[in-house]
Order: C-alpha cells, then structure tokens, then sequence
C-alpha cells in the first residue's frame, strides 16, 4: 500500500532544465524551516546548471509507493492488450500463422469446456488438499465467478463515458478492463485457450451461464457500486483459499482488494451524503439480498447424489464474505444468513443484452476470425 | 519537430505573468480540445459491446478509457487556466461550443469503423504534433501524452482494419472501401478551412499557439495516410485526391456549407451526443456531489 514518508525537515528537489525536458527528482535535503527550503536547494543542485524550473516538496507531503505495489504498478504485463506494441505483434503473429493453428473448430472448444468440468480439481486447485469433490466444487465456484466478472467488466467500460466524474472514469476504466482481465486468467487456469475462452464468453448459450442474481441489479451508479462491492468481496474471499495458491490468483487478489477499497470509499460517500443515503441504503439492500448465491453452487455443478442445501465449505466461503461486506462502510446488509444455489436464468435483461450485443458483429464472420 | 523555444519564442509555465491573449487563447484551446475528447469518444464507445471478441473488446475498452484520459488532462490545462470543468459540458449542452464536424456521426457497421478510425486518428496526431510546438508549456505537456496514446489507436485501427480485410468477405471488405471513401471528406474538413493565404494574420499564429497552418497539416497527413491505405488494398479514386508530380496532393474539396451545419448541429449524430452528455450529467450529478461531499 502506498503510504506516507515522515521526516517533518526532509524536502524532495525536482529540477528541469529547459523547456522540453520533463521536470525530474534530483534528490533531497534537510531544511529547518520551509521558506529555506528552495534556496538550499538551488545551492544544493542548482549550481552548474541554468535550470528552468526548481520544485521542492515537503517529504511528508508525497504520497509515494512502496516495494508491495509494485505487481499493481506493473498492470499492464497482466493485460497486454494495453502494451504499445501489441496491436501490431498481433497482426504480425496471426499473419504468420498457418491457417489450422487459427482455426479453432467448434468441437474443440466445447471438449475443451467439457474437459475442464469433468477434471477432478482444475489446476486451481490441484496444489490444494482438496480432494475431488471439493476441488469441484471450487471450480464451479471460480467458473460461476468468471461469468460474474465478464458481465460487471463490460457494464463498467460502458461507465467510462458516464462523466460521474472524469477521475472517476478512468478509475472504473481500469477496474473494467481487469474484471474482464481476471475473468480470462480463471478461464486459462481451468485449461480454456484464448479461442476456447473467446467461445465460453461470446458463443455460449444464455442457459449455460450462471452469473448471480446481484448481475440481474446492475443498473445506476448506486446499484453499480453495490454490485462491484460484493463482486469484489466475493473473489477476494475465495482467492484466499489454501487450494487456490497460484500466482495468477495471488495477483488478482491483490486487484480486487484495490476495487474493493474503490467500492467501500463510494459507499461510504453515498451512504453519508443526505441526497443520496436512502437511494443507496435501498440499492445495497437489493444487491445484499440477491448476494446469497455468489457462493452458491452453479446449476450445472450439484451432483445428483449431493445432499440438499449448501456443502459446509460453501457455507464457510460465505460467512466470510458477510464479514466482509459487514465491514464495507455499507449501509444495512440484507446477505442471507446461508448461501443459496445459483440458478439457470440469473441476470435478466443485463445478461441477455450483453450476449447479444456481443453477437452482433462476431455472427457475421467465420468463427476463427476474432480471437 | 522545434520547439516554441527553439524557434526564438517566449514560453509559459502556469505562473509565470503572460499576455492575456495568451492565457485566454490556451484556456480556449486546451477547452476545446477537452470537449471534443469527451465527446468525440462516443462513437467509439457505442461500439463496446459490440466489440467481436474478448482480445477486441479490451482494446476498445483501453481506446475509450484514452480518450477520456485525454479530456481529462485538457480540462486541467483549461481548469488551472480558470475554466472549471463542469462548463466545458454545460457550455457545449447550452450551445455555446461546439464540436468537430467529425463527432456528428455515428459508424453504421464494424468495417465503417476501423477506416473511419485510422483516417481520424492519423490526422489527429499531426495536429497535435504540431501543436507540442506552442508558447504554454503545460498545454504541450499535456498533448504530448495524449499523442503518444493516440499512436498506440493508430495501431490498434490499423489492426482492426487488417484483420477486416484480412479475413471478411467480398461485402465486408466493399464496406471498408465505403467507409474509407465516406470518411475522408469528414476528416480533411477536420483539418479546417484553407488558410495558406490568411495563416500569418491569424493570431493565434503570432502568439505561438497556432505553429502550422490547416493546409500544411493536411498535405502532410495525406502523404502519411494515403499510402498506409494503398498498402492495405483500399482503392483511393484520384477524383477524391492524387498527387501531382511536385509531391503536392489535389483533392475534392470538402463542401463547407455543409461542414458548417453539421458542426452547428445538423449532423446525424448531433442530438444524439447532446442526449448523451445531458443525460449522463443529469442521472449522476448528485453522485458527484457525493463524492465531493463526503471525501
Ligand atoms: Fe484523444
């Protein structure tokens, strides 16, 4: 976490040198009162150089980063689609391909889904004690989870042009882009290549997915921040599960936990500002008490011998995320007490009108074509 | 590319005392440039849901959040300049700004848009290449961040336009040809009015806000742009533009009439961004204040 260095007397040189170079940090020194501070810093590293420009900011009043956030600071490696030179590698990658390496047929991708299903424990978990039933069924979980964040991923780009506040969209910017960036490392880690991944998100039939009903509430902002808050809350609990040891997982626990802290400081600014209070305590209550079934098993994922109602490991799964979310700086939760299983036909009219935007150019090409 | 400073013009920092037709004439520049990057990311931004695949959809999304981030810093510029952010909106919602001639349309399908949006994107760059050269330093700061990412969506609209004529067929590489022959009017008339004969009157050159004039910009992004299309098998009709044995290239002259009413509001798209901006401040006006409240 980045934090703030104390040394009262410590001031930080930042000098230019001209007109087009960028202003720099030079270095430090220690001033008894403030008003010495830039004039010992002109003697200190102003004295063989006409400088342009002489900044110098009290150590106390930076904000600085600190070893641990280098993994945030180093996004991009995570999503490379935001490199410089990635649009151009791409194309020349794919025009080097030999044609069957591009095609994908649609066999594949569906053995592929199929493979990760029946797999007793994903890699996710296979360094875990878990044994096959369990492994499972945090598979299921980390599955059901990956759809959850493709959805709010996409709701939160089409927030950028919002103009809550221009801070504000590039923050939600980042957290929609690494929603949808962690939505793909879950998929990778239960063995779906980018074609196989592109396929579960863009060509699966709309029974098939298994978003939570908080999806389904997915509308203004108050209702958007809610939903981020317990999506966050959700992957942050269940990325610190012993079987989920995996850096992949390491780094999008690190992530989240950052979207949580956004989600928490705007509850806690909706929940105190007398405009908006009752607006967001009735959004959270909404979003809260469809929240029962992040934790829940998938359709798809009860086996037919299971006994009824939520295995002990979902139920403590989910007594984290209430203290998680108890804590949030939200208004009252509505969390049941118990998780509830997901079902077939969650997320209403946010669901099914993201699969079918998502459909309206990609039907027109051969399904090999965007990947 | 000289600097304002090399080319024996006086610069500004923030603080520094200035002429006032300096300062007025960078808050207006770095306002107009704010408003027409968050407005002029909206066309793009209806296309996010419909972006093909998932590797699309980030790089739209990444697009889209660039944009914002370059209205973002232009409206600093402008606020340190005394121009809050909140009326670079609300002035283009009550008709007292307006946007780019380009902003007044919308793409009808994914093979318009990648065309439409390398032409837009190159021109772009030179024109804020060149406008690193001017006298207010915070403002050159400023567009020098945003020309370097708008390479980064050169790149990614000349991905995007390959990949269409790469591996569409017959119809949707015939749309790209349309797009790219619908687009190029838009953006040369992007580029401004021709003003060889009147640049060294205006005075905005003088004071070294204005470097080049819209006719040197224009010949030099069709001697960058042109070729790139050739080179992807787009046709260029020479009755559109051609270049003449001196290097110079000709083309069919935009019709200003009508660039002057679609800027005024007559576009396709010209209500529709309206609608969008009056809607997004009026439903999230409160959260703002929320968040300004409370923090
Ligand atoms: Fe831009």
């Amino acid at each position: 976490m980045p934090h703030v260095p104390t040394d009262d007397d410590v001031y930080e040189v930042f000098a230019q040198t001209g007109t087009g170079s960028a202003l720099s940090h030079v270095g430090s020194l220690v001033a008894p009162r403030r008003d010495a501070a830039w004039h010992l810093a002109k003697e200190t590293y102003g004295r063989r150089d006409d400088l342009f420009r002489l900044w110098v900011v009290r150590r106390g009043d930076l904000i600085v980063s600190s070893a641990g956030d280098r993994g945030l600071l180093a996004a991009k490696t995570r999503m490379p689609h935001r490199q410089p030179g990635f649009p151009t590698t791409r194309r020349r990658d794919r025009s080097a391909a030999p044609d069957a390496t591009i095609a994908a047929p649609a066999a594949t991708v569906a053995t592929q889904a199929a493979a990760a299903r029946e797999r007793p424990g994903g890699s996710v978990s296979e360094c875990g004690d878990a044994h096959g039933v369990a492994g499972r069924a945090l598979d299921g979980l980390w599955l059901a989870l990956a759809d959850d964040l493709f959805v709010l991923g996409n709701r939160l780009g089409e927030r950028i042009v919002d103009y809550i506040d221009l801070e504000e969209s590039l923050a939600v910017g980042s957290i929609g882009q690494e929603a949808l960036a962690h939505a793909e490392t879950v998929l990778a880690l239960h063995g779906f290549d980018g074609p196989a991944a592109d396929a579960h998100f863009f060509e699966r039939p709309r029974e098939q997915w298994q978003v939570s009903r908080v999806i389904g509430r997915l509308g203004d902002w108050p209702s958007t921040v809610a939903c981020g808050l317990v999506i966050a809350a959700a992957v942050t609990v269940l990325a610190e599960e012993p079987a989920a040891h995996e850096p992949a997982i390491a780094a999008v626990r690190d992530e989240q936990l950052v979207h949580l802290d956004h989600w928490r400081r705007w509850a806690r600014a909706l929940a105190a500002w007398p405009e908006t209070s009752e607006e967001f305590a009735q959004a959270y209550a909404e979003v809260t008490r469809s929240a029962g079934d992040l934790f829940g098993a998938g359709p798809r994922d009860v086996p037919a011998d299971a006994p009824p109602g939520p295995s002990a490991a979902a139920a403590e799964l989910h007594g984290r995320l209430a203290a998680l979310i108890r804590d949030s700086g939200g208004p009252g939760s509505l969390l049941p007490d118990l998780p509830v299983a997901r079902a077939a036909g969650n997320g209403g009219s946010v669901l099914a009108d993201c699969l079918a935007h998502g459909r309206v150019v990609r039907e027109h090409y051969a399904p090999e074509v965007f990947r | 590319m000289p600097t304002a400073a090399a080319a024996g013009l006086r610069c500004y920092e923030l603080w520094d005392p200035m002429p006032d037709e300096v300062r007025e004439g960078a808050r207006r520049f770095a306002t107009v440039q704010a408003l027409n990057e968050l407005v002029g990311v909206l066309p793009f931004a209806e296309w996010l849901d419909r972006a093909p695949s998932y590797t699309r959809r980030q790089m739209l999304m990444a697009k889209v959040q660039d944009e914002v981030g370059h209205g973002h810093v232009a409206a600093r510029v402008a606020e340190d300049l005394g121009m809050p952010r909140e009326r670079i909106l609300l002035d283009y919602l009550e008709g007292r700004s307006k946007v780019h001639n380009i902003f007044h349309y919308s793409f009808a399908s994914w093979e318009e848009f990648g065309p439409g949006l390398l032409l837009m994107n190159s021109a772009a760059i030179l024109q804020f290449r060149s406008l690193t050269k001017g006298v207010y330093l915070p403002y050159a700061r400023a567009l020098r961040k945003i020309e370097r990412e708008e390479s980064f969506h050169y790149q990614h609209a000349l991905d995007l336009t390959h990949e269409v004529l790469t591996h569409g067929d017959a119809d949707q590489r015939r749309r790209v040809q349309e797009g790219f022959e619908m687009w190029l009017p838009r953006v040369l008339a992007y580029l401004g009015p021709p003003d060889t004969e009147t640049l060294h009157a205006n005075r905005m050159y003088q004071i070294g806000l204005k470097p080049d004039g819209n006719d040197e910009l224009r010949q030099a992004w069709l001697s960058k742009i042109i070729p790139v299309f050739r080179k992807l098998g787009v046709h260029v009709d020479p009755a559109m533009v051609r270049q003449m044995p001196s290097g110079e290239w000709e083309f069919a002259m935009p019709d200003w009439a009508e660039v002057k009413k679609v800027v005024a509001g007559g576009g396709p798209a010209s209500q529709r961004r309206l609608d969008w901006v009056r809607g997004a401040l009026d439903r999230n006006a409160r959260y703002r204040r929320a968040l300004r409240g409370v923090a």
